[in-house]
């Protein structure tokens, strides 16, 4: 009995998924974070321009990278990699020169965010948003200056902070303490790092890039070394929650438009980036998801909440001192090595 | 039943072999195939035989991830049979609309997504939450209770969505016990514990085996749970291959991790086998 429906079961899967893609013309087939467009502003979209959005996402750079590879060419439009993924795309050749004058919006971007160096002059993606690593300190819980990550080891903070599940940022963090650069691969180097992380270790409560924010707002721990984001939606719920530009410097990150190869719908794909730019619609973006602004025009109309939120709006100068993660080829190994041994 | 002839009997079965065919032996021999190829270290393969994929899970780094999955998956099967036991006997001795009741009441989790599931155990595990809260208004504890991000919470994660898998076939086994051979057990004078020492356990062995196997798997691979109630601090096998795919880029030593796992997976299989047990036992209850 069981069996038999089971047939019927695989046999109705079967079919449905014959008819779950319907062909047309008019359609945009978009990959992009998890959580960063709101839903209203894709279906003003769709009403606007009677374009239909077919919407998947990821929540990594590599899982992008990954469904981008394994999908027939021409599945996705659109994308949005960080900074070093637009890098290693381009050398893969998975993405296409963009025909910038399609963009009529294109001004609106802060000059200061264009040709940046993994795409000198924006031949292959235009920026959409920014993000810094910060600490957050609950000040209702911790009252200690707190200038650098090497304050973060004090025994004063056992099992209580919360730390991106990022191999790169962490191990980029502790070589940042040690005063090196964040990308090195020197063996040496590493291990001087992985002695520091491993210092660090009994202060780490968890590690979660999904939602730290939890963890600040929850009191479940009291520091967070956290995308800028997820900290101003933390101080929004606690205005005690205090963020902290280290000074040894920290990790950035742009998420950028860019155009698959062979993509179908190219056309589509251009009056959607020119649409998230105008300066209206990308305001609605920020008032939902609080990253580092890069549309200048927008800036006029953001809310106070925003502009008063030092963990949402990073100044431009800061952020500029922040470091990219880099490709660092095979040497990655030595990092993976690396994380399984601080874990 | 009805007897089918052969011809329909194929077309019933065309589907779950084109199931079995594309979804299941299929992408394993691609992962055995790219488990044996060199990696460009930007996601890509390179087709160029190479055992450096192998080699490198014999460093000491790799083979602490396999021990430490090991010992979890092993200290959870301990406690699902700890549970199990005493579980089945108790059901066994009821009237048997209260079996079904029982039994129902384990499946019934299954209802609900595991991952749900999980998410509802932060809300009682946590600093703040259920369990360390009421437990401090009853003036019980002054500092709440590190019950998750540490080994504690993955166990808890484990055994509670693991467990329906070891009672359900201890529970088979304790259920088709010959009672006549307890009693007579207690007329020789065995007391409780030897009565389950040496009746109950030799003779329900199959379905111990058969649950700790069922646990014993799933444990080593779950990594959502060392994620969500560990805090992503232990790396178990399930972490270290999904990062291999989805972090590190490197799809060629994430494929030969998996490959050592069904080669143990395999070995544990025979060894069950060996032990007495029917494979047709691991399919369902």
């Amino acid at each position: 009995m069981n069996k038999k429906i089971i047939v019927i079961l695989i046999v109705a899967i079967i079919l449905l998924n014959g008819c779950a893609l319907k062909e047309s013309s008019n359609v945009l087939n978009v990959l992009n974070w998890s959580s960063y467009i709101p839903d209203s502003v894709i279906r003003d979209f769709e009403e606007e321009t009677g374009i239909i959005v077919n919407y998947g996402t990821y929540s990594s750079n590599e899982e992008c990278l990954a469904k981008v590879q394994s999908a027939k060419e021409g599945t996705y439009d659109l994308i949005f990699p960080s900074d070093y993924m637009i890098e290693l795309m381009i050398k893969r050749d998975l993405i296409q020169k963009m025909d910038l004058s399609q963009l009529t919006n294109l001004g609106n971007i802060n000059p200061n965010y264009l040709g940046l160096s993994y795409d000198k002059n924006n031949d292959y993606s235009v920026p959409f948003i920014a993000a810094s690593v910060v600490i957050a300190v609950n000040r209702d819980l911790v009252t200690d200056e707190i200038t650098t990550y090497q304050d973060l080891l004090s025994k004063d903070y056992r099992n209580n902070i919360v730390m991106l599940d990022d191999q790169r940022i962490v191990i980029g963090m502790a070589l940042l303490a040690l005063g090196y650069d964040m990308n090195e691969t020197d063996p040496v180097k590493l291990e001087e790092a992985k002695d520091w992380l491993l210092e660090l270790k009994p202060n780490i409560k968890a590690y979660d890039s999904d939602s730290p924010k939890t963890f600040l707002i929850s009191k479940e721990t009291a520091l967070g070394v956290i995308w800028n984001a997820e900290a101003a939606l933390a101080v929004q719920e606690n205005p005690n929650i205090e963020i902290i530009i280290p000074e040894e410097g920290f990790a950035v990150s742009i998420d950028n438009f860019a155009i698959p190869k062979n993509a179908k719908h190219v056309e589509n794909a251009y009056r959607f980036i020119d649409y998230i730019l105008r300066d209206d619609v990308m305001v609605k973006i920020i008032e939902d998801y609080p990253y580092k602004n890069v549309n200048k025009k927008a800036e006029a109309s953001l809310p106070e909440s925003y502009l008063k939120n030092h963990a949402a709006n990073i100044d431009d100068a800061v952020f500029h001192r922040g470091s990219f993660v880099e490709n660092i080829g095979e040497d990655i190994v030595h990092y993976d090595k690396l994380w399984a041994e601080i874990k | 039943m009805k007897k089918y002839d052969s011809k329909i009997k194929w077309l019933i079965l065309l589907p779950i072999i084109f199931y079995c065919l594309f979804l299941i032996v299929l992408p394993l021999l691609y992962i055995f195939i790219i488990s044996f190829f060199q990696n460009d270290y930007y996601g890509g393969i390179i087709q160029v035989f190479t055992l450096k994929n192998y080699f490198q899970i014999l460093d000491i780094v790799y083979i602490k991830v396999f021990l430490q999955s090991f010992l979890i998956a092993f200290m959870t099967t301990i406690i699902c049979i700890c549970i199990a036991y005493p579980f089945s006997l108790f059901v066994s001795e009821k009237k048997s609309r209260y079996k079904s009741i029982f039994l129902m009441l384990v499946i019934i989790p299954f209802l609900t997504n595991s991952l749900i599931r999980t998410y509802g155990w932060i809300v009682l595990l946590r600093k703040e939450g259920l369990i360390n809260t009421v437990l401090s208004q009853l003036h019980l504890i002054d500092e709440p209770l590190a019950l998750m991000y540490n080994n504690l919470g993955i166990i808890i994660g484990m055994v509670y969505t693991l467990l329906p898998f070891m009672i359900l076939p201890v529970y088979s086994a304790v259920d088709k016990l010959d009672r006549s051979m307890l009693e007579a057990a207690s007329d020789l004078g065995a007391s409780k514990w030897q009565r389950f020492i040496h009746v109950i356990i030799p003779e329900t062995l199959p379905g111990l085996f058969n649950g700790s196997l069922m646990v014993f798997i799933p444990a080593i691979g779950y990594f959502f749970i060392s994620d969500l109630l560990g805090g992503g601090k232990l790396m178990l096998l399930g972490n270290l291959i999904k990062n291999q795919f989805l972090v590190a880029r490197n799809w060629p030593f994430g494929a030969s991790v998996s490959i050592v796992l069904i080669i143990i997976t395999f070995f544990l299989v025979k060894l069950y086998k060996k032990a007495g047990g029917k494979m047709d036992d691991l399919g369902g209850f």
